[in-house]
């Protein structure tokens, strides 16, 4: 019986026959319609992801005139150094304009290493003036990306605030939901601190990547940020997720009259697209226990319902671990341009 | 109101995450004469048990499961001064000394099942974290429990599970108890191989597996 080279959720190579990945394919998007209770694939979209997995040839594509817009997150510590395996001797400004003119990049995005804004916020003049040289070197939009990380704002990550969880240990819900308001606060106050002194540089976004990954107050903090950054300054922004639930560490925060804790990607999009989002970049983690065509199929259906709900362009986060891409820090070729194609088929996505 | 009634208003109280609604019908079922154990059975434990499931399905979170349990700690404390010591004896579904064992710090998982199982009934006796061998012995010689419990969150750590089980061997105690590992990176496998009688995946596995156990 014939066996087709597919990936472990780790990256391996797993050899599976069509039986086989069509049988993940069905759990996959069966556990995403269970769990968030939204439609699951049809037979004939199982039977397209199929198609496109078992297509010959080490990398495909999308038919022309079918690409869509292509932009990075993280920065551009992919080219200067976060990845020992493909880093290159070259400052950010040369990363950015490798990205746009050799790589073929649509938009590109220039971060600190520390990569929060808590950090930057300290730094905020010295990022400006490699933000101005990147601008007047470059042609492709530039985003600034950084994290919330409302984690770092207590004092268990070097903070101000006490721990959350060490009140959660003494029973003390109150003291615990106060403490994640207070360091909320003070997460969008810092990240509309630095979305200003940037927006004078001439930036054209702000990434703000890796939301909610401290839970709802993280993500509701960051939802404020976003109000007022697009009340004064004219910067686009875009906002990645941390993953495909929102984890309710405070539970009972509220925007725009709904519960944060529990939601999902196409309730996530919603509410960034209420707050003033210009670009909603759904993230649907890798289950590294799982095989890729299982993680594809449930990013897959994750992302078909976040382009029904929201009306803001989606992004859709497909790199090292999400996406329906293994967790390995060198992506395999051709798990990842498989993924990519069949994102971009079976959801009419704006972009990647 | 009712019995059902009240059993029913209990329950959602629990489910509702409200406290003081919780008290307040429970305190009118007392009035009302109704046994303190069914208020128990029929009210408190079914709250308990959605809470349980909906946390399971990711619909509630840690912070709603101890707000849960603190409406039903409230409960059955009020309904407790109006229980006999032999109805008490009768309606406590087991006792469970439980920790996160030598060398491991991580205090969450061990505490949801620690509260799940008290809010299902059990005794628990939480032994806290960077327990040693010795004292999960030493607990179990003067507190007799029916099962003892041990959680680990690090590859590291997990053979100190075994390590238990080893000391409890020694002192001839491994057979008066049930032993339950948990964890992360704990396996239905793993617990095999060093000789657990169960292994349970989330709070809710664990309450399901005790349960089993003890009745």
């Amino acid at each position: 019986m014939t066996e087709f080279t597919m990936r472990t959720g780790t990256g391996k190579p797993l050899y599976m026959t069509k039986e086989q990945i069509r049988s993940d394919l069905e759990d996959g998007t069966n556990w995403a319609t269970t769990k968030a209770k939204i439609p699951e694939l049809s037979g004939n979209e199982i039977d397209h992801i199929l198609g496109i997995l078992t297509r010959p040839g080490r990398q495909i594509g999308v038919e022309q005139g079918k690409g869509i817009v292509l932009t990075t997150d993280g920065g551009t510590s992919r080219y200067t150094g976060i990845c020992r395996y493909s880093a290159m001797p070259v400052s950010r400004e040369q990363a950015v304009i490798i990205g746009e003119r050799f790589i073929g990049f649509d938009t590109f995005e220039i971060g600190h290493a520390d990569y929060s804004f808590r950090p930057v916020k300290t730094i905020a003049m010295d990022e400006a003036t490699v933000i101005e040289n990147t601008e007047l070197n470059s042609v492709i939009p530039v985003f600034y990306g950084a994290m919330p990380n409302l984690g770092i704002y207590f004092q268990s990550q070097g903070g101000k605030w006490p721990s959350p969880t060490d009140f959660m240990n003494e029973g003390k819900i109150d003291e615990a939901r106060a403490v994640q308001e207070s360091a909320a606060e003070d997460m969008t106050n810092d990240i509309v601190y630095v979305a200003k002194i940037f927006a004078k540089t001439g930036l054209d976004g702000l990434d703000i990547d890796t939301t909610a990954a401290a839970g709802d107050a993280d993500f509701y903090g960051t939802l404020k940020a976003i109000e007022t950054i697009k009340k004064e300054t004219d910067l686009a922004l875009e906002v990645g997720m941390a993953g495909e639930k929102v984890f309710g560490l405070h539970a009972d925060l509220k925007y725009e009259g709904e519960r944060l804790a529990g939601m999902w990607p196409h309730q996530q999009g919603l509410m960034v697209e209420k707050a003033g989002g210009d670009i909603f970049g759904a993230v649907i983690n890798t289950d590294t226990g799982k095989s890729c065509p299982w993680n594809l199929a449930r990013s897959i259906t994750f992302v078909k319902e976040v382009m029904k709900t929201v009306t803001i362009p989606v992004h859709p986060n497909m790199g090292m671990g999400v996406g329906g891409i293994p967790m390995c820090e060198v992506i395999p070729m051709d798990v990842v341009t498989r993924s990519g194609v069949a994102m971009v088929e079976l959801t009419n996505c704006d972009g990647v | 109101m009712s019995s059902e009634q009240l059993f029913e208003g209990i329950k959602n109280a629990i489910v509702d995450l409200d406290r003081e609604e919780c008290l307040k019908l429970a305190q009118e079922a007392l009035d009302a004469g109704i046994n303190p154990l069914e208020v128990i059975e029929n009210g408190l434990k079914k709250g308990i048990q959605i809470v349980g499931t909906k946390y399971d399905d990711g619909e509630l979170f840690i912070v709603d499961l101890m707000m849960a349990a603190s409406a039903m700690k409230a409960a059955v404390e009020l309904l407790e001064l109006h229980i006999s010591a032999e109805l008490k004896q009768q309606a406590r579904a087991g006792k469970i000394i439980i920790g996160t064992v030598e060398g491991d710090v991580h205090d969450i998982g061990k505490t949801i099942v620690s509260t799940l199982l008290a809010a299902n009934g059990f005794e628990v006796i939480d032994l806290g974290t960077e327990v040693p061998s010795s004292r999960f012995v030493e607990k179990v010689k003067e507190l007799k429990p029916d099962i003892v419990g041990m959680s680990a969150l690090l590859t590291t750590t997990m053979p100190q599970m075994q390590e238990v089980i080893e000391a409890l061997e020694k002192e001839d105690l491994r057979d008066s108890v049930k032993v339950m590992v948990g964890g992360a990176p704990v396996t239905q496998e793993f617990a095999e191989k060093i000789g657990a009688d169960g292994y349970a995946k989330d709070a809710e596995k664990a309450v399901k597996w005790a349960k089993a156990l003890t009745s």
